[in-house]
């Protein structure tokens, strides 16, 4: 018997990188696969590929034994592929039934009219064996998110979608709701629909799937059965790569400069703690969702916490991110674009920003004095080329980031927050990145870094904390820095 | 200091300076060749008076514009002060004190815009728009709806006299001009103005008070609606509640005209003050050339439009 879906030997390069290297991925009918991987080990990519919206540079697709071309979703829904994503992608005002035939609607009279009550008849047809309590007329935002999710299977049942791909499909469900979308794979498992199930929590993966496979660095390490396979084994095979190479140097003092004390906000952060000292610096580890980015949040004071105080030097810090500024506190954020640089301006007022008043005199700009100090912070932290007229929003990723840590630099700022300094910066600007965190760390300053990439954790960091789902679940000092030890942590174990 | 290599971003706005500067001069090539008196000293003083008003306004709009916003409001609140302070006047309030009367009453709607905005929380285009209505209500109920009259010869002395043969409204502009050319390009304000319309989200996380910056640009607009309405009512001698009537929108058309991004960020006080002038001098001189009000509001629609356009074309190439 032909499989369902056949990959094979599927590369893809994003301009100097090669994000997936020959991976091959094979399918059988009725099956739940589970796709697994730290993150950008591929998984996405390999998703869009499925999907038609990321094009490979070379491989072929087979469904059902037949070569198969997919350019665009379109495709991919003709051949019968659809795919739950993490967003969901409906129209929140539009009811259930109008959602299950959005680009599709049922017509009478000749094609002209939208026969909303047929439509209405059949997305009820599709729902009863899924969740027949969900009404079909109710607009989908009223829905919670697990029904929306249901809704998204019945318009992919109702395509005769053979493969439903399904992108971390419980990063925001409740245990309940988990039980009920388990009972839904099954049913779609014995109608001999095809699942891929893309997802971090081990334990959901044993439930669900038979079959798994595994990809690190784009490429296909192994494909294994389920549950026949220890979870212990899937997770080194997920992250067991040869350790980074370059060594780790700590200029940590004993010297405590930030304490967090019970800090929570919602469900995203959850009652933490924790202390920061003079020239070290702190890894936060852990799945995307885990509460690290809130965190970094909460401490900058760009979002206010529920509850919990944080102190610089002994002393307890107002809220709001002027306040944390002055207290000498610098966010160093994930999302450059949005939430770093102000693009049209000059590289010298981006640096300036925070420090506006420390470069005036009697209201006014000295903007000799700005250029001057603007100059000389990016020459030391390299920036290329060295032009700090020049709008921000002309340099690469890598020199924005240089110029966002200069800004701190400028408002001399002790204590730097760095959420994933290297997301979208190239391999080369990363290790200047890294270099410029060590010097940090050796001119006394205290730095805390979200990140990711594992490699990059243990590469800088004295010292990691793990998070999970909200909470800090663990804090590794030397010599327990290690990738299997962060994952042991970082997953919600089985 | 040694001229530095100009940056891409300098060269950007000069260069949009210049565009618009060329624009006028094009016009006034145009105008001058169809009418004897076009070029001649009195009327293009008269042009610099026509355009004195919208300008003034316009100066405040760019702020705000820069910043991110919009203020539809800066009409209504013009009559506003312009009611109160004829009223004091007329009441003999001393001629220094009511001008400040007058001009707090457009800071103090200012305020109300931002406040509302800020930490009300809403949008500046629905928070000006029901400020259009609301200012121009709370100007018609003072007035019962007729216009005041009667304001004393010494304030009027103010807006009709002139230095070195300057209209003194023209001169006035010229200084607010100044002030906020320096307020955005040399001030700390100006550059927050420029961030939190670039990028509020980064800008807040940069330390920059959005709050203030945000208040700062609708009072400084509030306050520019009210000393257009000065000079107004000193020119007629009368204070109508129904003046400036569609000021929001030359206004806007003049800070567009001169540069300014309608998604915040950008903008020109030199390209704005040109601006108003290129609406002033079109339609000065379509009236001296007899051209029909009606084609005038067509000449000025495609003059806006052929800006825009060929601002679009030009910007997409510089990058």
């Amino acid at each position: 018997m032909n499989p369902r879906l056949s990959l094979v030997g599927i590369d893809k390069t994003y301009g100097s990188t090669q994000v997936l290297h020959g991976v091959s991925l094979t399918v059988q009918p009725g099956e739940v696969h589970g796709l697994l991987g730290e993150n950008g080990a591929g998984k996405s990519t390999l998703l869009n590929v499925l999907f038609g919206i990321t094009r490979p540079d070379s491989g072929s697709i087979a469904i059902d034994g037949g070569s198969v071309t997919i350019n665009g979703p379109r495709d991919a829904n003709a051949a019968g592929i659809a795919m739950i994503h993490q967003e969901l992608q409906q129209v929140p005002e539009l009811t259930v039934a109008q959602n299950i035939y959005l680009g599709a609607a049922l017509r009478r009279v000749g094609g002209i009219l939208v026969d909303r009550r047929a439509q209405e008849t059949e997305a009820r047809r599709l729902l009863a064996p899924l969740d027949p309590g969900i009404d079909v007329t109710a607009p989908v935002r009223t829905l919670r998110v697990a029904q929306r999710q249901i809704v998204e299977i019945a318009k992919a049942l109702r395509a005769n979608a053979r493969i439903i791909a399904m992108d971390e499909p419980t990063s925001s469900l409740t245990p309940n709701e988990f039980e009920r979308l388990v009972e839904v794979v099954a049913k779609l498992s014995a109608q001999g629909v095809s699942v891929i199930y893309v997802s971090h929590k081990m334990d959901e993966v044993f439930r669900l799937c038979t079959q798994a496979t595994i990809l690190r660095d784009g490429r296909l390490v192994a494909q294994v059965p389920i549950p026949a396979t220890p979870v212990r084994q899937v997770i080194e095979l997920m992250v067991g790569r040869e350790l980074a190479t370059a060594r780790h140097t700590g200029f940590a003092t004993s010297r405590e400069v930030l304490k967090v004390a019970g800090l929570s906000r919602g469900k995203a952060v959850r009652d933490a703690s924790f202390t920061l000292h003079a020239g070290e610096v702190l890894g936060i580890a852990g799945l995307v969702g885990a509460g690290r980015t809130e965190l970094l949040r909460l401490i900058a004071g760009v979002d206010r916490a529920d509850r919990g105080s944080v102190e610089v030097d002994g002393q307890a810090a107002a809220p709001g991110p002027r306040a944390r500024i002055k207290a000498g506190l610098g966010l160093v954020p994930e999302e450059r674009k949005r939430d770093g640089i102000i693009r049209h301006r000059p590289i010298t007022t981006n640096v300036g920003l925070p420090a506006m008043r420390k470069f005036s005199k009697l209201g006014l700009i000295r903007n000799r004095a700005l250029k001057t100090r603007a100059e000389e912070l990016m020459a030391e932290v390299g920036l290329r080329p060295l032009d700090v007229t020049r709008s921000i929003g002309s340099f690469s990723g890598g020199n924005q980031q240089k110029a966002i840590i200069g800004r701190w630099l400028a408002a001399d700022t002790r204590i730097f927050l760095f959420d994933e300094p290297t997301r979208g910066i190239d391999v080369g600007a990363k290790a200047e990145i890294y270099d410029l965190i060590e010097r940090l760390a050796r001119e006394g300053r205290a730095v805390i870094v979200v990140s990711s990439e594992m490699p990059e954790v243990i590469r800088v960091s004295d010292r990691v904390l793990v998070m999970r789902e909200g909470w800090i679940s663990a804090t590794l000092g030397p010599g327990e820095i290690t990738e299997a030890n962060i994952a042991r942590h970082a997953i919600p174990a089985s | 200091m040694s001229e530095p290599t100009p940056s891409p971003l300098l060269s950007r706005i000069r260069f949009r300076e210049a565009g618009t500067l060329l624009g006028l001069i094009l016009i006034g090539v145009v105008f001058a060749s169809q009418s004897p008196t076009f070029l001649t000293t009195p009327n293009l003083i008269n042009i610099l008076q026509q355009s004195s008003i919208n300008a003034c306004i316009a100066l405040g709009m760019t702020l705000v514009i820069i910043s991110g916003g919009i203020d539809l409001s800066v009409g209504p609140v013009a009559a506003l002060s312009a009611v109160l302070g004829a009223a004091m006047l007329v009441a003999g309030v001393p001629v220094p004190l009511a001008i400040l009367g007058a001009l707090a009453v457009g800071v103090a709607c200012g305020f109300v815009n931002g406040a509302l905005i800020t930490w009300g929380g809403l949008q500046p285009f629905i928070v000006t728009l029901g400020g259009l209505s609301l200012y121009r209500a709370l100007a018609l109920i003072y007035t019962g709806g007729t216009p005041i009259f009667g304001l004393p010869d010494e304030f009027r002395a103010l807006t009709n006299g002139t230095v070195l043969g300057i209209p003194n409204p023209v001169i006035a502009v010229g200084v607010l001009a100044a002030l906020a050319w320096v307020v955005l390009n040399k001030t700390p304000l100006g550059e927050y103005f420029m961030a939190v319309g670039g990028n509020p989200e980064a800008a807040r996380i940069a330390g920059v008070p959005v709050t203030l910056t945000k208040f700062a640009a609708y009072m400084i607009s509030g306050f520019m609606a009210a000393v257009a309405a000065m000079i107004l009512i000193g020119r007629l001698g009368a204070a109508e509640p129904t003046l400036g009537t569609l000021w929001e929108l030359d206004a806007i058309a003049a800070a567009a005209i001169g540069g300014a991004s309608l998604m915040g960020g950008r903008g020109s006080i030199i390209g704005t003050l040109i601006g108003a002038i290129i609406l002033g001098t079109l339609r000065n001189g379509l009236t001296l050339m007899n051209v029909q009000a009606f084609y005038q509001l067509l000449a000025t629609g495609i003059i806006i439009i052929v800006a825009m356009l060929i601002d679009k074309a030009t910007s997409s190439k510089q990058g």
